[in-house]
C-alpha cells in the first residue's frame, strides 16, 4: 500500500474504530505493549497507581487505563519525565526485595499502602533513592494518576469515561454542547 | 501628519486591550496594523478538555502560548533562578487572548480604587498610589465596554455600585442553584447580593445568539460564541473599515526610536519566523502586562539604554497579580446543580472598602464549577489525598462543595518585578521575562480577612465543614491578571506613561493594557482594563486625526 496521506488516515480511523468496539470488559491478564514501560516496570506501575485510586464499586486506576495514560503523556509531551519513572520504579523494587525479599506488586495490598505512604512523606530508606527523589515519584504518579482518571478520555485514560460515570456527571457527550445529555 | 497619505499605527497584541485600541483608531480613518504572536482561535481544537486549557494547563494551554518556545525565569527571594519551560504567568497568546477563555466576570473598580493612598494614606513599604485618573474620569469609557463588548447585569440596588443606576444593556443571567441559595443567605446578613455582572450574552446581542448554559466555560472558548471577546466583537469591526490588518503569528521583538524622543516601527518575526520591520507614525503596545514590559526592556538604544521608558528604572517595578481568596465548603445536600453552568451567579462587594483596619478588600463570588481533576485538589485540610477515601470523596461530595472567593486588592511593592534574563532567550533568540520579588505583608492579612468573611457566609449557609483559602504570600506570579509594570501617572519619575497611556518621554509611544494599572482593586481586571483602552485609544483618535 502507497504510504500517502489519506491511507495513513484510513488506518487511524481504523485502529481507533477497533479500540471503540473492544468490550468494556477488564483487561486485567491480558499483556498491553506500552512504550514507555517494560511489562514488568508496567506491571509494579499500575500497582502504585492502583493504591492512588483503588477499584471499588467502580473501576479503579488499571482497568480505566491510567498507565495507558502515563505511556502515552511520556511518549508524546513529557519524555523527560521517563528516566524518573524508570529510576522510581527501580527504586521501589529494589527496596521490597531488600525488606520482603519480593517485588511490589507480591507485597499485601496493606504492606503496598504503607510503603507509598512511607514514600510520601520521603521516609524510604534513602539508600534505594540515590537517582530518583521519593517524594518527587511519588507527587508525580500520584498527579499523573488523578490526571488519567478524571481527566478527558481522548488522553488515554478515563476508559468508558468511568470517573464522570461515578461522579454522576451525565454522559455521553452531545458535540456543539460542551455538556452532557440527560440520562 | 507622516510621509504616507494617512496615519498609520502598530499596536502590539491582539488581546483585550490591543482589539479595543485597533477599533477605535480603525474608525477614525487611520491605518491599524494589529500584531498578534498566536493564531485565530478555534473551539474545536480543545474542547471538553479539562487538562488542556486556559484555566487547568497540566498537559498544555488551548490557546498558547508554547511554553517550550517560550520559557521564563523565575527568581526566588534568595536570588536563585530557574528557568521553566511551561507557560507560566501568560494570559494567552491568540486573537482574543484571554477574552477568549475567561470567565467573562464584568467588573468596574469602584471610585475608591482610584484614589487609594487619598482614602488609606502611605502604606510603609508599598509604593500605594492614587490613578492619575478618577472613576468619573473612566466612567464614559466603561459604558463603551460594557455595550460594544457586551454585558449582561443588574446592579441596580447595590448602593456600592457606582453604576448602579446606569444599566447594563443585557438583562443578568438567573442565579444558579449554589447562587440562589447563597443570595438568601446573604440578604439574611444583611449583606447586598447581586447577579455577577457578565460579559456573555443572556439574549441575543450583537448579532449572535444567546448563552446555553455550559457546565464548564472558563478556561475554553464557547461553541456556541455567546462570550464576548474582543475577537468576535471590537475586532471584526475595526477590520470591516478595512483600516486595520490582522497580522497573526508575528512577534514583535523589538521597537525602533529615533533618537530624538519618536517610535518609528517595530521588528518583528513573522509567520515564517523571518525578521522584518514595519514603520509607523504611532505605536500601541497591548502585549499584556509582562509581555509590554518585556518588549520595553529588550529595546535599548543610546537614547534609552536600559530600555524604553525605562531611564527611571520604573519599567516591570509594581507588578502585581491577584490572591484569589475565600473559603470553601462542604454542604450534607447537593449545593449544585451540574445540569446548568458554569455557576459564578452570585456576587458581593461589602467587603471592596471601608473594612475596619484593612487597606483594600475584595469581592466575593460563588465559583465556577471545577473539573473532575481540578476536584481533586479540594479537601478540607487533613484529608487523605489518595486512596479509597479520595476516590469515595470525590463522587459524594463534587456536588455539595461550594466555593466562594474573590480577588483580594494587592499593596504594591516596588521590588515585584519583571526583568529580562539577559542569557535565556526564547525560540526566536530574544531574551525572556524573569520575575522576581514577592508580597508586601499586609497581602497575607487581607488574604485573611477576606476568608475569614467568606468562612462567616458559609457558617450562616449551614455548611457542615469549612477551610480557608488563605494567600498573599510567597512570589509573585502575576498570572492571569497581570498588571502594574507600567505603571500611569502624572509624575515622570515615579510612573512610566501619563494619564492617556503615552510614555512619558516618548511623542508617539502608547500603552493600552493591563501594565498601565497603578493598583489592582479588590476585582477581576478585564473591564478595567477594556476601558483603559477605551480612552487611550479615543485620546489617539482625538489628537492625531
Ligand atoms: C482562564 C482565564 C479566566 C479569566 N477570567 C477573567 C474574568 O472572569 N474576569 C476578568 O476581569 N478577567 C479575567 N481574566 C483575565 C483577563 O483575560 C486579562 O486581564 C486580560 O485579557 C488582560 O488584557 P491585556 O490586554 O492586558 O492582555 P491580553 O488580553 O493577554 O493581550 C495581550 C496579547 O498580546 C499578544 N502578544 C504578547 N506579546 C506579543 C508580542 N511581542 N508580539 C505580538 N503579540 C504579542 C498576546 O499573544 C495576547 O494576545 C481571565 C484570564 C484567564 C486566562
Amino acid at each position: 500500500m502507497k504510504y500517502n496521506r489519506r491511507n495513513f488516515i484510513k488506518q487511524c480511523i481504523a485502529l481507533y474504530g477497533s479500540t471503540l468496539l473492544l468490550p468494556a470488559c477488564s483487561t486485567r491478564g491480558k499483556t498491553q505493549t506500552y512504550r514507555s514501560f517494560s511489562p514488568l516496570q508496567a506491571d509494579c506501575l499500575g500497582a502504585i497507581c492502583e493504591q492512588i485510586i483503588p477499584t471499588d464499586e467502580y473501576p479503579g486506576a488499571i482497568d480505566s487505563g491510567v498507565v495507558n495514560y502515563i505511556d502515552r503523556q511520556i511518549y508524546i509531551r513529557f519524555p523527560e519525565l521517563k528516566e524518573l519513572y524508570h529510576e522510581g520504579i527501580q527504586a521501589v523494587n529494589s527496596y521490597c526485595t531488600s525488606v520482603y525479599n519480593k517485588e511490589f506488586t507480591a507485597l499485601s495490598w496493606d504492606d503496598q499502602t504503607q510503603l507509598l505512604l512511607t514514600m510520601e512523606k520521603g521516609e524510604l530508606p534513602e539508600e534505594h533513592w540515590e537517582k530518583a527523589s521519593q517524594r518527587e515519584f511519588f507527587r508525580i504518579v500520584r498527579r499523573n494518576t488523578m490526571q488519567g482518571f478524571y481527566g478527558a478520555p481522548h488522553h488515554g485514560g478515563n476508559k468508558d469515561y468511568i470517573s464522570y460515570r461515578m461522579m454522576n456527571l451525565n454522559y455521553p457527550f452531545i458535540a456543539g454542547q460542551n455538556r452532557y445529555g440527560e440520562k | 501628519m507622516g510621509k504616507n497619505k494617512y496615519i498609520t499605527a502598530i499596536v502590539v497584541g491582539a488581546g483585550a486591550g490591543g482589539g479595543i485600541v485597533a477599533k477605535e483608531l480603525a474608525t477614525s480613518n487611520i491605518k491599524v496594523t494589529l500584531f498578534e504572536r498566536g493564531d485565530w482561535p478555534s473551539y474545536d481544537k480543545h474542547f471538553n478538555d479539562e487538562l488542556i486549557s486556559q484555566r487547568v494547563q497540566d498537559l498544555g494551554t488551548s490557546f498558547g502560548p508554547d511554553g517550550k518556545k517560550n520559557p521564563r525565569v523565575l527568581i526566588s527571594p534568595d536570588g536563585k533562578r530557574n528557568t521553566v519551560y511551561r507557560a507560566v504567568n501568560h494570559i494567552a497568546a491568540c486573537v482574543g487572548s484571554g477574552t477568549v477563555s475567561y470567565g467573562a466576570m464584568a467588573w468596574r473598580f469602584m471610585p475608591e480604587d482610584f484614589k487609594m493612598k487619598s482614602t488609606y494614606g502611605a502604606v510603609e513599604g508599598s509604593t500605594l498610589d492614587d490613578w492619575p485618573i478618577s472613576y468619573e474620569d473612566l466612567a464614559p469609557s466603561y459604558d463603551k465596554a460594557e455595550r460594544e463588548i457586551g454585558v449582561a447585569g443588574d446592579m441596580s440596588g447595590i448602593p456600592f455600585a457606582p453604576n448602579k443606576d446606569n444599566p447594563y444593556p443585557m438583562p443578568p443571567f438567573e442565579y444558579s442553584r449554589e447562587g440562589e441559595f447563597l443570595k438568601n443567605v446573604c440578604q439574611n446578613m444583611e449583606l447586598h447580593p447581586f447577579p455577577v455582572p457578565m460579559l456573555r450574552n443572556s439574549v441575543p446581542y450583537n448579532g449572535r445568539g444567546a448563552c446555553i448554559r455550559n457546565r464548564y466555560c472558563v478556561g475554553t472558548a464557547c461553541p456556541v460564541n455567546a462570550k464576548n471577546g474582543t475577537q468576535n466583537t471590537v475586532i471584526p469591526v475595526a477590520m470591516q473599515t478595512g483600516n486595520c490588518e490582522v497580522k497573526t503569528n508575528c512577534f514583535v521583538y523589538k521597537i525602533h526610536t529615533d533618537g530624538k524622543g519618536k517610535a518609528t516601527g517595530v521588528a518583528y518575526f513573522d509567520e515564517n519566523n523571518k525578521s522584518k520591520t514595519l514603520e509607523a507614525d504611532i505605536i500601541v503596545l497591548s502585549a499584556s502586562a509582562h509581555e509590554t514590559a518585556r518588549l520595553l526592556l529588550n529595546s535599548k538604544s543610546v537614547e534609552f539604554p536600559n530600555g524604553i521608558g525605562n531611564n527611571n528604572d520604573w519599567v516591570g517595578r509594581n507588578h502585581q497579580g491577584h490572591s484569589y481568596t475565600g473559603a470553601v465548603a462542604l454542604f450534607d445536600f447537593d449545593i449544585l446543580d451540574l445540569t446548568t453552568g458554569p455557576n459564578t451567579t452570585l456576587g458581593i462587594m461589602d467587603y471592596n472598602h471601608h473594612n475596619k483596619g484593612i487597606i483594600g478588600g475584595g469581592l466575593l463570588a460563588n465559583e465556577f464549577f471545577l473539573g473532575p481533576y481540578a476536584f481533586t485538589d479540594q479537601r478540607p485540610p487533613g484529608s487523605p489525598t489518595w486512596g479509597k477515601e479520595h476516590k469515595k470523596y470525590q463522587r459524594e461530595n463534587y456536588q455539595r462543595t461550594g466555593l466562594l472567593v474573590g480577588p483580594i486588592q494587592e499593596i504594591p511593592i516596588f521590588d515585584a518585578r519583571v526583568t529580562i534574563a539577559e542569557d535565556v532567550k526564547d525560540f526566536w533568540g530574544v531574551p525572556v521575562a524573569a520575575f522576581s520579588g514577592g508580597h508586601h505583608p499586609l497581602d497575607k492579612i487581607n488574604c485573611q480577612f477576606l476568608s475569614s468573611k467568606a468562612e462567616e457566609i458559609f457558617i450562616k449557609a449551614g455548611a457542615v465543614k469549612i477551610w480557608r483559602r488563605g494567600g498573599g504570600e510567597g512570589q509573585q506570579g502575576g498570572g492571569q491578571h497581570q498588571g502594574g509594570t507600567c505603571r500611569m501617572g502624572n509624575n515622570p519619575a515615579t510612573s512610566v506613561t501619563d494619564s492617556f497611556g503615552r510614555i512619558h518621554d516618548m511623542e508617539n509611544l502608547y500603552v493600552a493594557d493591563g501594565s498601565l494599572m497603578v493598583t489592582n482593586g479588590g476585582f477581576n481586571p478585564v473591564l478595567t482594563i477594556m476601558a483603559l483602552a477605551f480612552r487611550v485609544g479615543g485620546h489617539i483618535a482625538s489628537k492625531w486625526m
